[in-house]
């Protein structure tokens, strides 16, 4: 009986290694139909000359694929990302799509494979996906974009075209190129202004606690760019937990609220009395962070509208020109292709999902 | 066991509470006057002193952010830390005096993941602070009345079908904290439950403070009054009903009690960990195993104990660090301790 068993055990195992290496035949000698790529971590990953076929698992990330024109190679997702509500309106193809994972951190590896990806793309900001091994052991080549600075927004998108393929390439360019003029154009006017002209500014998510986000990090770039300066200097990275009397004693000329819901907790930052000492609520600076495709104030390709509305609203005497509802519409009509209503523009300034 | 119930002299237990009260009162004035935001001890004195009803009148010599700080900021926190402390130790003295059992806290009754998972919830749904009270608050309660349903269920009145049930809706709730995490925005919304899940003061303000002062002072008062029959139902049942307890209906009593002050604690500081199951011991070291005087030593050195790590949660950096992990990360290893000092003595074999 036991011998029996050994000899099933040994055939099947010979079964599925000559199967393997008959796979691993095949495919190499397809091999030139490959190229390769370098990703944020540095590594070189070999990608089929077409990709069709994209599964991608960062949530702020779809709306780069959407307005390079890539999305229909779009076969699996995130759940995170198919909840986002213009997202939705603008592509709704996102709600039928399969998701891998709930959030990115682990995923189901044979709904992974059920979907024949080219290729997966994901974020990167220093720390390799938990399911990195799983899917390096399945053969499917993972590009990784980096997740870290405002820079990083422009490096995604044109590694987003190039992983996707020829026409996208173009788009990713032009797109990259409108970026960096948004930045150079608030640049002209913030570079000259000195320490002490620049509003302390503090970006604040609040979601059941007090998490604001310090210097080294895309969001500290921006209010930088802007003419700003984070009034959080002595924290490093994003959503870090304070105490209330640690921003009493930042004491910020500005507080910028960015995480859902933005608007209800500008009013409750502007109606508690404990906050009521602070400068930006005296003044009535307290702002919700406008919101769209992905949140303005993230990893998102509507960083370069967000620039542009930093600048606005540190220093609305210098920004005199400039019209956010024209560069808004304007944004959406070139990249997304959608005319932007007043209606949707309110809710987008409010970071609400769109009204129907 | 009733070997252990030798009574240290009253005057002893008298002379420990008054100097625990004298502690804390000064344990007190050092979190008034300490934080990130600097103001000078004078100040703060007569912030507070200004506002004793029928004192002479203080000039207010003290600019508008200072006046925010103590009063806004420092002093509605430092009440609810303070009534948390005591609420969750006398919570634990109580039920480790019921079950007969040193190794059991508020978390057993299945409150505290109960109340859990009602505040993630409500951060997941992104509820106002109200609705994060308010859905821990009703989650808690409902997490005691699963626990009554179940071990009636089981048919008996007895501790182990309690503990039993207590254990399952405990996990039941677990699961379902967990399911939420798992659904939340990593980006967004995880940091946050993660957080509160951790335990903290952060949020403290003038409209929490009812929230866990009315039902820990309410329910704290009837459990203090009740400490003669914990004293009796800590003999075991048998020995309890004997001597005419209502076993069942009292220990309930007791229980609901708790499961008010654990989930008024929970909905507005997270899960506080560790104080209900260490502090008593403390307190058993100090002043034995009466209740009549276990319990109010719980009380204050609970007190204590969570107001100097809260103390530490705000100051010891630029960031707020999470209180439950001050009070697991200290009281562990403190716990380790006293049990390898006292395991040959006191709470034996039942």
């Amino acid at each position: 009986m036991k011998n029996r068993l050994f000899s099933l055990v040994t055939l099947s195992a010979l079964c599925i290694s000559l199967l393997l290496a008959s796979c691993g035949r095949s495919s190499a000698s397809a091999a030139p139909k490959t190229r390769k790529i370098t990703d944020a971590a540095g590594r070189v990953v070999e990608i089929p000359l077409l990709v069709n076929r994209v599964v991608d698992l960062w949530p702020a990330h779809h709306g780069m694929v959407l307005l390079l024109g890539g999305a229909d190679k779009l076969v699996g997702t995130v759940a995170m990302a198919q909840k986002q509500p213009w997202l939705q309106k603008l592509y709704p193809r996102i709600k039928g799509l399969p998701a891998v994972t709930g959030a990115g951190n682990d995923l189901n590896i044979e709904t992974l494979l059920s979907l024949h990806p080219d290729v997966i793309l994901m974020s990167y900001a220093g720390g390799m996906p938990s399911w990195m091994d799983k899917v390096a052991a399945v053969h499917i080549p993972v590009v990784l974009m980096p997740a870290v600075t405002f820079d990083d927004i422009k490096t995604t998108i044109l590694m987003t075209g190039e992983v996707l393929g020829p026409k996208q390439a173009a788009a990713a360019r032009d797109f990259a190129k409108y970026y960096q003029d948004n930045i150079d154009r608030v640049r002209a006017v913030t570079a000259a202004i000195p320490m002490e002209g620049r509003p302390k500014v503090l970006h604040s998510m609040q979601s059941g606690v007090l998490a604001i986000d310090g210097v080294e990090s895309l969001i500290d770039n921006w209010i930088n760019i802007a003419g700003g300066a984070n009034a959080a200097f002595n924290v490093k990275g994003l959503g870090k937990i304070v105490t209330l009397e640690q921003v009493i004693k930042w004491n910020p000329d500005v507080i910028i609220c960015g995480t859902a819901p933005n608007l209800a907790n500008k009013r409750k930052i502007m109606s508690d009395p404990q906050w009521s000492g602070i400068k930006a609520v005296k003044n009535g600076k307290v702002y919700a962070n406008p919101s769209g495709v992905y949140l303005w104030d993230r990893h998102s390709a509507e960083g370069a509208l967000q620039i542009l509305w930093a600048a606005k609203l540190l220093h609305p005497e210098k920004f005199r020109e400039l019209d956010m509802k024209k560069e808004t519409a304007a944004f959406y009509r070139r990249f997304f292709h959608y005319n932007l209503t007043d209606g949707d523009f309110d809710s987008i300034m409010n970071a609400e999902a769109p009204r129907h | 066991m009733n070997a252990t119930l030798q009574k240290p002299s009253r005057t002893r237990a008298l002379i420990v509470l008054f100097a625990l009260l004298a502690v804390l009162a000064i344990a007190s004035v050092f979190y008034l006057a300490l934080g990130r935001y600097y103001v000078p001890a004078g100040t703060v004195a007569r912030i507070l002193l200004a506002a004793v009803p029928g004192s002479a009148p203080v000039s207010p010599r003290w600019q508008e952010t200072e006046w925010i700080v103590v009063w806004l900021v420092r002093l509605p926190r430092l009440l609810m830390v303070v009534l948390a402390g005591m609420g969750l130790a006398l919570s634990g003295a109580c039920l480790q005096g019921i079950f007969r059992n040193p190794l059991v806290g508020p978390h057993l009754v299945g409150v505290s993941s109960g109340a859990s998972f009602g505040g993630v919830l409500a951060i997941l749904l992104s509820l106002p602070a109200a609705g994060v009270v308010g859905l821990a608050f009703a989650f808690g309660m409902l997490a005691l009345v699963m626990v009554f349903g179940l071990s009636r269920l089981a048919g008996r009145a007895g501790i182990l079908s309690l503990v039993l049930a207590g254990v399952i809706v405990s996990a039941f709730f677990g699961a379902l904290v967990g399911l939420t995490q798992h659904l939340a925005d990593p980006e967004a919304k995880l940091p946050g439950m993660v957080y509160w899940l951790m335990g903290s003061f952060a949020g403290a303000d003038w409209k929490k403070a009812p929230i866990i002062g009315i039902p820990t002072v309410a329910a704290g008062i009837v459990l203090l009054l009740l400490r003669w029959r914990i004293n009796l139902l800590s003999l075991g049942d048998t020995d309890a009903a004997a001597l005419g307890v209502k076993v069942g209906p009292l220990r309930w009593g007791v229980l609901v009690l708790i499961s008010l002050i654990v989930s008024a604690q929970v909905s507005v500081s997270g899960g506080v960990g560790w104080i209900g199951l260490v502090i008593p011991h403390f307190a058993r070291m100090l002043v034995g195993p009466d209740h009549r005087a276990l319990m109010p030593a719980s009380v204050l050195l609970g007190g204590i104990y969570l107001l100097v790590m809260d103390c530490l949660a705000r100051n010891l950096t630029s960031l707020e660090i999470p209180v439950g992990l001050l009070t697991a990360l200290v009281g562990a290893p403190v716990f380790a301790f006293v049990f390898w000092k006292t395991q040959a003595r006191g709470w034996g074999r039942d």
